[in-house]
């Protein structure tokens, strides 16, 4: 609105009209106060960010480009040493990971895609359950507490690798510690199950999957219980709710937001899983348990067939960007919620 | 105050993490201070203490001719991708082990010396056999790409007081593949072998990183083989190759195969025969040099006093082949002090050099003469020198590590799916179809080109 000072300008109820004040453009809304010092403060505050985000696209945006470039690329034995230089390929790795069923890469590839799949589900599922159920029977205090919760970090701790060499130990048939329990010891099985081939391999690396994540999930859940006034549950027992009840209506959906989190960077984190079937498994891990970021390692490094990795790795990365999509729609009133 | 003492801490803290980093790198370059002729070599693991061991060796050559030689661990199972990244980015050592069947693929790779000028120093062609010379050679190109090392051949360990048990004689007991089978066969029924905690035979699935080269013989001597003779088409699907799989992969439902095996790698199956657990293992000629080590303590004593070596098992074809492999010495282009490499080198090629080394090792010489001399050290020494006169090695295509892993994979699910691991029942169907797979992965390798 206009006000730009006539004559004719009528003398209104606040006052006078200011005798001189600066001509506004109409459309543009500016701050009340914009001053140097803001202003200063402002760029300010974008040189410090700079060098992360000199870093961010350094190291993320651009190796992602020039991945998703290579994979329009037809890199093999001979001519991967020429990089960006090699020859043009248009579609054709893409053509021949997902619609070309005589070639041998495309059953590789939707082999390593289900079991990826089955993965992810079955390692964020159990261990949001069992971090949540772990959080639950340590959100009240008993003798010990703190030692156990502090106990129940350690497999959180273990690097990766060791976790995978440990537990490769452990699941070998007659030397490994986990039939020992189960059919010396406890007796629950009759016969010594073979964990590291055939289909039990794909448990033998979900396993130690849950147990290296649990504890962080135990952390956030914990943290997340203990944000819940006490009030609240005090007052719907008062209402006669029973503990089923409360943890529905009152728990579950104040923690809400944290599942969101955790079930967004846990699907991310399983699908681009990598260490545990490599170091436990070897570069092959076997048809049952071979993910795609094992099928990308030994196609582009042991096949130096690197256009099909990068083919492989961009259709994982839009896969993510479309559970990100998916995510979003379904959580987004958690994580308004939680911003306020 | 504070904020000055804080921010003067701050500014040290940061410029001795800067330094300890630089410097760190530095080290790592080689090329930092010491100008005086250093020569890198890369070694994987030769025997139970690789880098000690080269190094014991190389001590009179630097103390002669003042060289300083550095010798650096790297691993079998991640050599192949470091040598590669050295070559292609031309950062790396100056000299590099390299596996006898991956010289085609380095050399391809532009990274490496054509040293055919050079080899008149050693002898050349004529001081090696020629099964080890082709080694250093590359198909399709001309010139002189490594320099051979040491070589080794597989062969059959077996226990010799087990086979007394079992009453099999050890003269006869693998000739040919029916006596190889009746022997596992005795050792089992005996009761040499509980099959619970010792087993006739094992050998290491698709997590070795050698598993072709204890399969490959087998196809060779059902009178198969790996590629075609121009090296242009798998024929790894053939009625033959099939039947030399099938040989190996049966003795797994018939219980004469330790099943555990396929869960460890190749180390760990080593370590299973030592440990006393096989009674008849395939493997190369330096485990016989730790048998006499004491510092080497995975030996069981009752397995160290009897161990017996036999060449392998003649198949239907008449043949006996057994893979004949080993290690190469290659030297980088990128290398900055060539000569002294090259002294290295020929110092290593030296008669003397290859049997101390070979001796220490438990390989034996790549060149004629000390090669003969160390198969007539005793008896075992002997049957491995028969198995690498039958040794057969693979096409010298720059592919041929590709085709390898191809192979290593089908070959490893055969072997599952023989040991009821498989997504499906063990039968000969089932292994015709996967090495029908195996030679379509193969052929699509092969018909890789520049472009």
């Amino acid at each position: 609105m206009s006000t730009t000072p006539t004559a004719d300008m009528p003398v209104t109820e606040a006052g006078p009209a200011p005798a001189r004040r600066r001509p506004r453009l109409p459309s543009r809304p500016r701050p009340a106060r914009a001053g140097i010092a803001e202003r200063r403060r402002a760029r300010f505050a974008y040189w410090l960010i700079a060098p992360a985000l000199a870093f961010m696209v350094l190291v993320h945006l651009i190796p992602t480009a020039a991945g998703t470039f290579l994979s329009f690329l037809d890199l093999n034995t001979f001519t991967f040493q020429r990089l960006f230089g090699a020859p043009w390929a248009g579609l054709d790795n893409y053509d021949s990971i997902l619609f070309d069923a005589s070639n041998p890469l495309h059953s590789g590839f939707t082999n390593a895609a289900s079991n990826t799949a089955f993965y992810t589900a079955w390692t964020v599922g159990l261990t949001l359950l069992g971090g949540l159920a772990i959080a639950l029977l340590l959100n009240r205090s008993f003798p010990g507490q703190r030692m156990v919760r502090t106990l129940m970090l350690t497999p959180w701790v273990v690097p990766s690798f060791v976790v995978a060499v440990l537990w490769q130990f452990m699941w070998q048939r007659d030397a490994g510690i986990v039939n020992k329990v189960l059919v010396d010891y406890t007796g629950v099985l009759g016969e010594r199950p073979t964990w590291l081939l055939g289909e039990n391999s794909m448990w033998a690396i979900i396993v130690p999957s849950i147990w290296r994540g649990i504890p962080f999930a135990m952390l956030i859940f914990l943290a997340g219980l203990q944000a819940i006034p006490r009030e609240l549950h005090e007052a719907a027992a008062i209402d006669g709710a029973g503990p089923w009840q409360r943890f529905r209506h009152i728990t579950l959906p104040l923690l809400r937001p944290l599942i969101a989190i955790q079930l967004l960077f846990g699907v991310i984190y399983s699908a681009y899983q990598f260490a545990i079937p490599y170091i436990m498994l070897g570069s092959n891990p076997g048809p049952s348990a071979d993910l795609l970021m094992t099928l990308v390692m030994r196609q582009s490094f042991s096949n130096n067939l690197f256009g099909y990795g990068a083919a492989v790795s961009t259709l994982l990365m839009l896969a993510m960007l479309f559970w990100v999509l998916v995510w979003y729609r379904a959580f987004r009133r958690d994580l308004v919620e939680a911003a306020r | 105050m504070n904020k000055i003492l804080i921010a003067v801490i701050a500014v040290v803290v940061i410029a001795v993490g800067v330094w300890a980093v630089a410097s760190a790198g530095g080290d790592e370059d080689g090329s930092g201070g010491n100008e005086n002729a250093q020569v890198r070599l890369w070694v994987m693991n030769n025997g139970p203490d690789p880098v000690a061991d080269t190094e014991e060796i190389i001590r009179p050559f630097e103390k002669k001719t003042g060289i300083d030689v550095k010798v650096q661990l790297v691993g079998w199972d991640v050599q192949f991708d470091r040598i590669r990244n050295a070559a292609a980015s031309g950062e790396g050592p100056d000299v590099t082990q390299a596996g006898t069947t991956q010289v085609p693929f380095f050399a391809a790779l532009d990274g490496f010396e054509d040293v055919s000028g050079r080899v008149g120093d050693i002898g050349g062609e004529d001081a090696y056999a020629p099964g080890v010379w082709q080694t250093t050679q590359v198909s399709g190109r001309d010139g002189v790409y490594a320099v051979p090392w040491f070589t080794e051949a597989r062969a059959i360990y077996y226990r010799k007081d087990l086979l007394k048990k079992a009453g099999v004689d050890p003269e006869t007991a693998f000739t040919d593949w029916d006596a190889f089978r009746s022997t596992l066969q005795k050792l089992k029924d005996s009761g040499a072998v509980d099959n619970k905690d010792t087993y006739a035979f094992g050998t290491p699935g698709k997590a070795a990183f050698d598993l072709v080269h204890h399969v490959m013989p087998f196809v060779w001597d059902a009178g198969g083989a790996e590629l075609n003779d121009d090296a242009t088409s798998s024929t790894i699907d053939s009625p033959e190759a099939q039947e030399g799989v099938r040989f190996i992969a049966d003795l797994l439902p018939d219980g004469l195969y330790d099943p555990t095996a396929l869960e460890k790698d190749g180390q760990q199956v080593e370590d299973s025969f030592k440990g006393g657990r096989l009674a008849v293992w395939i493997g190369g000629p330096w485990v016989l040099a730790t048998v006499k080590r004491q510092d080497d303590d995975v030996w069981k004593p009752e397995v160290r006093k009897n161990v017996g070596v036999a060449p392998m098992p003649e198949g239907p074809s008449g043949e006996a082949y057994t893979f004949v492999g080993g290690s190469n010495l290659m030297m980088f282009k990128s290398s900055k002090n060539k000569d002294a490499a090259w002294e290295l080198m020929k110092f290593l090629s030296q008669d003397k050099t290859q049997t101390a080394y070979a001796d220490l090792m438990g390989m034996f010489p790549a060149r004629l003469d000390p090669q003969e001399q160390a198969g007539q050290k005793d008896a075992n020494y002997g049957s491995f020198y028969e198995a690498i006169q039958d040794g057969r090695t693979y096409a010298p295509i720059p592919q041929w590590g590709q085709v390898e892993t191809a192979y290593k994979t089908r070959f490893g699910n055969i072997l599952d799916m023989a040991a009821g691991h498989g997504e499906e029942d063990y039968s000969p169907d089932a292994v015709a179809a996967e090495l029908e797979e195996a030679a379509k992965e193969a052929n699509g390798l092969l018909a890789q080109d520049a472009g």
